[in-house]
């Protein structure tokens, strides 16, 4: 099953390898778990492990995302969709811009690249309350009615260095002699770049698209300070329900988001790599 | 058409993503701006005063405080990561590494308030582990994991461990298995193997991936504050708090402006360290932290 | 327009009229809903509070009216201070529900208009000792109360005093409100009262509560989790803090262990928390004033003090046997010597110093 990126061999290597691998992915998980078993929880107080299981929060759940008043508070639904649209025009734009930065940069080397290595770094460094607040005072004071992009200008940029990363990783290892060799074929440059690089890309490309789903998806911070009572998003919905009350309905919601993420993610696999795919 | 050199093509395909980052440079320029505002609230005039109100023992031990976590996150984040990467580049079976990938993008995805009230429930005062301690008769009084740094820095390694792996993945593809059959079959152990073949080849995604989750470590916010407490005076909190209830929004974009200049100058060290000691060979490009060894 | 102008017309024509006119209920049973197609834009509160607020004011409001009340519930005072002082004149909401502290900073700032009392004839009923603040730009809506909260199975009975906070058998056991709630400052002012003082000796106070910095489980960042701290028998008591976020544990002790008391020998807290309106507001005077006079409504208010354990300030609030037996609802004739009431004038020139030292001293 393992090939000898470690061997299967025994003895303390793998041991230590296996060790450290469970410890991992224990600490991504535990939580994760213990949200999901509460949800199904059958009582009404929060003890741990539930006494005994049941759908009955799944069904509150249900019945609420149906009966869903949009009159008296933000509705669930309408924050689900922006959250959609929002991740979606992020996902596009950033890798759209990110992959020929990426060939340049690549292929360019040398001072400009260090630099602009440096300056697609940044979103990643500045501390998101304060960008949030500039944000909004910015937006405020151009006066625009900016719509769903005052909330998709601050995720594209919160998300480049993640998309970059990986577009330029996966382009590192791209040889030049296989454009060379495309051109010399009679191929026009744009045609090698499209046809050539850009499908030797798509892992990396692939891994682009999936952190920035994720993180346009689920980002809170800066959100909070740019939503409006018109384009609101699903995380700042879950504030809003889990501040002083965390019921188990809101556990079943969270394990519901975390399958629309999940769905999200496969989706994508599954369009961009085929069968080859990241993971 | 050479695709080698054409500094002209090179910048028509940089600029999409110049004019995508460009807002946020503008906000960038704007909390500088914000910094040297001669006003807490509103910018008028230019003053050094909220950088001068930041030298003061609280502040600075802030400072400390977000150094030392943030580096040892990133620390204890790569011991768990190389090995998580290792397994699943070397996992055969698609369902199987569906499964790995999905469960450590997980702390990307849950709501953090709900992952502490997870992290609570296990290893709170009374959670499943004390609990258990406690009963075993191990301890009496129960252990607190949570609300000090050490529940920070769990917080901080699990947010912070899917960032650190798909560097370190890509880093992985490159080994060639004919390199690692070749060093064993000359009689290398495990550790040999791992030590002097693996180890160096993973050093672009080791250099890319450390620099990522220290940046983003270093300016966690909510972590300090569900996890922490409110008890661990990460810049964060000390940021949050400025912006309200105390409105020193000058204050805050100071404060801002140390903390990058700091996560700046740290990765920068580190890229001239690097460089320095080695010199690594052209195929595998350059692995200074601020330039790409891998993908994030 | 018209319309509106012989209504404003009216209103000053005498107090009876104004009433009538203003009673959602009577003018909904004459068949014609008043609002029909008018929409308020509510900022409140993201914890329980904010939903009670649109279970019990905006949704009735909606019924009786015909207005839309499109609510956004994120955020508490602070924050919610902060995001309108970045989007100055260009206010989102028609009317905001926040702490006394949040009102005078915006009326400060000059971004609240006045509201129209003649056109809130609710304020009648209301003590006049609620009634407004902040300038005038502020309108009384509720008591937001602070004491002590505890563990029902380490407390057989209520704690008397603050001092038992420093009891050595809690450490560890103990949490306190975060630096930057308005609880803070009431938890220095309680622990001066405490050593003999008047409430405002803070340096003599943050020495005492500086003993507590190792004693301390967690600050109450956030009520959610001291449920849950409670619940699994890990905190027995802190404060200053509001019972109005347990409202539904405070109901059931066996299960949460929580109880929480007003009784305390150095004072309870009190304070006024408003509604107010910001100049640039969306929506039209009328529907918002008739709100605003809603949120004061006798029927109202007893629901919400029963809802979210608020005081209400509406003298004639009819409130529930159960509501009228609560200790945990503090009706406006109890504010007696024990019920500490801040001036805000006060509070607003030491905020920024006390929080800042309340964070040095503690965390």
């Amino acid at each position: 099953m393992f090939s000898s990126l470690f061997s299967t061999r025994g003895g303390s290597y793998s041991f230590v390898i296996f060790f450290l691998t469970t410890l991992g992915l224990l600490i991504s998980a535990l939580p994760v778990i213990v949200v999901t078993l509460m949800s199904f929880s059958a009582a009404e107080t929060a003890a741990f492990p539930p006494a005994e299981y049941s759908f009955r929060w799944y069904e509150a759940l249900w019945a609420q995302l149906s009966s869903d008043e949009s009159s008296s508070a933000h509705s669930l639904g309408d924050a689900m969709f922006t959250s959609v649209l929002v991740a979606a025009l992020v996902m596009l734009i950033a890798t759209f811009v990110c992959v020929p930065l990426a060939y340049a940069l690549v292929r360019g080397g040398g001072r400009v690249r260090a630099g602009m290595e440096l300056l697609f770094t940044l979103p990643l460094v500045f501390p998101l309350v304060i960008l949030g607040i500039a944000f909004l005072l910015i937006a405020e004071s151009l006066a625009l009615d900016l719509g769903i992009w005052r909330l998709v200008i601050p995720h594209v940029a919160l998300v480049l260095p993640f998309v970059l990363r990986n577009c330029m990783s996966a382009m590192n290892g791209i040889d030049i002699e296989i454009e060379e060799a495309a051109i010399s074929l009679g191929a026009s440059w744009p045609r090698a770049f499209l046809d050539v690089v850009v499908p030797l890309m798509k892992p990396g490309i692939l891994a682009g698209l999936i952190f920035a789903l994720i993180i346009s998806f689920n980002e809170f911070t800066i959100t909070f300070f740019m939503y409006t009572i018109d384009v609101s998003t699903l995380p700042i919905w879950m504030y809003s329900r889990t501040v002083s009350s965390l019921d188990p309905a809101v556990l079943s919601l969270s394990v519901g988001i975390i399958l629309v993420d999940v769905v999200m993610i496969l989706i994508i696999d599954k369009i961009i790599a085929g069968r080859a795919s990241l993971f | 058409m050479d695709p080698r050199h054409s500094s002209l093509r090179s910048f028509a395909l940089s600029l999409p993503a110049i004019i995508a980052i460009a807002p946020f440079l503008g906000a960038c320029f704007y909390i500088f701006r914000f910094s040297v505002s001669g006003e807490s609230g509103r910018i008028s005039g230019f003053s050094l005063q909220a950088y001068f109100e930041l030298a003061e023992p609280f502040f600075l031990r802030s400072i400390w405080v977000t150094v030392k976590l943030a580096a040892l996150s990133t620390l204890v984040v790569l011991i768990l990561a190389v090995p998580i990467a290792l397994v699943i580049a070397s996992v055969r079976g698609a369902v199987v590494r569906r499964v790995l990938t999905v469960t450590i993008l997980l702390p990307m995805i849950l709501n953090l308030l709900i992952q502490s009230y997870g992290w609570i429930i296990l290893l709170g005062p009374s959670g499943v582990l004390n609990t258990a301690l406690r009963e075993s008769g191990l301890i009496s009084r129960p252990i607190l994991l949570l609300f000090n740094e050490t529940g920070v820095l769990l917080g901080l390694i699990q947010t912070a461990i899917p960032l650190a792996v798909f560097p370190i993945l890509s880093a992985s593809r490159a080994i060639s298995r004919e390199y690692l059959e070749a060093a064993s079959s000359l009689g290398a152990g495990n550790w040999r193997v791992f030590y002097d073949v693996i180890l160096p080849l993973l050093r672009p995604g080791l250099v890319s991936a450390a620099s990522i989750v220290f940046a983003y470590n270093a300016s966690a916010f909510a972590i300090p504050l569900l996890l922490g407490g409110r008890r661990v005076q990460m810049l964060g909190v000390a940021i949050r708090d400025m912006i309200s209830p105390l409105f020193n929004w000058s204050g805050a974009a100071a404060a801002g402006m140390v903390l990058i200049v700091i996560t700046t100058g740290v990765l920068l060290l580190a890229t001239w360290l690097i460089n320095r000691s080695t010199r690594t060979p052209k195929s595998t490009g350059t692995s200074a932290p601020l330039q790409t060894g891998g993908g994030a | 327009m018209s319309v509106r102008f012989t209504r404003r017309g009216l209103l000053k024509t005498g107090a009876g009229v104004t009433a009538a006119l203003a009673m959602p209920s009577i003018v909904s049973a004459a068949g014609h809903k008043r609002f029909e197609g008018k929409t308020v834009r509510l900022l409140t509160w993201s914890d329980n509070t904010g939903l009670a607020i649109l279970n019990h004011i905006a949704k009735p409001f909606e019924e009786a009216t015909g207005a839309k009340v499109i609510a956004d519930r994120t955020g508490s005072t602070s924050e919610m201070v902060a995001k309108l002082r970045a989007s100055g004149g260009r206010a989102q909401y028609d009317v905001i529900t926040l702490a006394g502290v949040g009102a005078v900073e915006l009326s400060k700032d000059g971004l609240l208009a006045k509201p129209d009392l003649n056109q809130l004839p609710n304020l009648q009923d209301v003590d006049p000792r609620f009634r407004t603040g902040a300038d005038g730009h502020g309108i009384g809506y509720l008591l937001w109360t602070g004491g002590l909260v505890y563990n029902t199975k380490t407390f057989k009975s209520p704690p008397t005093s603050y001092a038992e906070m420093w009891d050595e058998q809690y450490a560890d056991r103990l949490f306190l409100p975060p630096a930057t709630w308005t609880d803070a400052l009431d938890t220095i002012f309680a622990t001066s009262r405490m050593l003999g003082g008047d409430g405002r000796d803070a340096d003599a106070a943050l020495a005492k509560l500086g003993e507590l910095r190792n004693r301390l489980l967690t600050f109450g960042e956030n009520p959610t989790q001291l449920v849950e701290l409670f619940r699994s028998d890990a905190l027995d008591i802190g404060g200053v803090y509001a019972p109005a976020f347990f409202a539904k544990e405070l109901a059931d002790p066996a299960n949460s262990n929580m109880g929480a008391t007003y009784d305390v020998e150095e004072g309870f807290f009190a304070d006024l928390m408003y509604t107010i309106m910001p100049k640039a507001k969306p929506g039209e005077d009328d529907v918002v004033h008739a709100f605003m006079n809603y949120t004061l409504d006798a029927k109202v208010q007893g629901v919400m003090a029963e809802a979210v354990l608020n005081g209400p300030i509406n003298q004639k609030a009819e409130m529930s046997a159960a509501a009228k037996a609560s200790p945990f609802i503090i009706k406006p004739e109890q504010l007696g010597d024990k019920a500490i009431v801040h001036d805000k004038e006060f509070i607003a020139d030491v905020r920024e110093d006390w929080i800042k030292r309340y964070t040095q001293t503690l965390a």
